[in-house]
């Protein structure tokens, strides 16, 4: 269970995460944050070269749950890593929460001003950079798959020169020749 | 200086009339009566949002039932504290022991308030626990729940009446509707 007492704070990457931790604690749901990374991308050495970490793992109900409350044009990358992330690890239960789905729940919760305020941008939180995992990926489990972007979304590629926010930091950090702590591979006749 | 809300004109669509919520609940209340003939069937009811549908329900159900309210408190927390957990505000006020339970509730949507309620449930070992629920709105669903008898199945907008609120008001609207956009947006908060 969920410890009620402990703060929220970093790392949560938005406003809206945080926001989102204290609704599960007050309704007693445990989570984790960002427990897992799942890679969805490999080059032709097995390098990874992107992956996908859910914000929050609830093994209570063996659902993960990602925010997407930022603007649409990174809705759209987030969706097309969702559609990876379930093609190559169908026994993983995952939601997508958008911000329209956060703002519904801050009406019920009659705080839909702090849902303007949480959502977007404006809500991402300046934290420092946290520390890249320094386990090395073992070659042997990598197996080598080449996703093209299929579907043509238009959403930049991982060497986006765009600004990287924090998280999106972290994570290339993680997706980049490291695995973090707990790394999810697919089963090999699952892929491709 | 605040407008009072004009309960009929803030409403922008009826969803269901309140002859289709009459034509649904006694549907629901022959197949609970069924369903529970011979049992000891418990109507647990979710203040406050489910005081019509359970008020209408009960006298729909033809076999002998016993009722109980619950009351939990809401998630009301800010940007900076803690909201703290969820507590009850209102216990149920007999023993569910043994019993045949039947929570029910006006809407759910997220899961996570019945969710909590189940598992409090459970924990005052009832013989079954199902559930039922007049409105079922399955896009904004967190937790998964076993729904045993549901009315309607609604997309995915704000609806008030029927017990439904915003705000604590529009609860004694005879129908359910879908509130304008205009009367929450703006930065409203309850």
């Amino acid at each position: 269970m969920t410890d009620p007492l402990r703060e929220i704070a970093p790392p949560f990457a938005h406003a809206s995460e945080a926001e989102m931790a204290r609704i599960l604690d007050f309704y007693g749901i445990a989570w984790e944050y960002e427990p897992h990374t799942f890679p969805i991308l490999w080059n032709l050495e097995g390098d990874v070269v992107e992956s996908f970490s859910p914000d929050f793992f609830l093994a209570d109900l063996d659902l993960y749950l990602e925010m997407t409350t930022l603007r649409q044009k990174l809705v759209r990358k987030k969706n097309r890593k969702l559609r990876r992330l379930r093609e190559l690890y169908p026994d993983v239960h995952i939601k997508l929460f958008y911000a329209r789905d956060f703002r519904a729940l801050m009406l019920k919760y009659g705080k839909l001003a702090l849902a303007d305020a949480l959502t977007g941008t404006a809500g991402q939180a300046g934290l420092p950079v946290a520390p890249a995992a320094t386990e090395p990926m073992e070659p042997g489990l990598a197996t080598a798959v080449i996703v093209l972007d299929a579907v043509g979304d238009g959403s930049a590629p991982p060497t986006s020169p765009s600004r990287p926010t924090a998280a999106r930091r972290r994570r290339r950090r993680r997706a980049a020749a490291s695995v973090p702590a707990t790394t999810i591979r697919p089963d090999r006749s699952e892929n491709p | 200086m605040q407008t009072k809300p004009d309960l009929t004109a803030d409403v922008g669509e009826i969803l269901l009339s309140e002859d289709e919520i009459q034509a649904k609940v006694a549907e629901l209340g022959a197949r609970i009566s069924t369903d529970y003939a011979g049992k000891s069937l418990t109507l647990v009811s979710v203040l406050k949002g489910s005081l019509p549908f359970m008020a209408d329900l009960m006298r729909a159900i033809t076999i002998p039932v016993r009722i109980d309210l619950m009351e939990v408190s809401s998630y009301g927390g800010t940007a900076t504290e803690s909201s703290g957990l969820v507590r009850i505000l209102k216990d149920l006020s007999a023993s569910i022991a043994g019993e045949d339970v039947l929570i029910v509730e006006d809407i759910i949507d997220t899961g996570l308030t019945l969710n909590y309620l189940i598992r409090y449930l459970r924990g005052k070992n009832p013989a079954t626990l199902r559930i039922c629920t007049l409105l079922d709105k399955p896009a904004r669903r967190l937790v998964d729940i076993p729904v045993d008898y549901r009315g309607f199945t609604i997309p995915d907008q704000f609806v008030v009446g029927y017990g439904l609120d915003y705000g604590e008001i529009y609860r004694n609207l005879r129908f359910v509707g879908v509130l304008r956009r205009e009367v929450y947006a703006g930065g409203a908060e309850g």
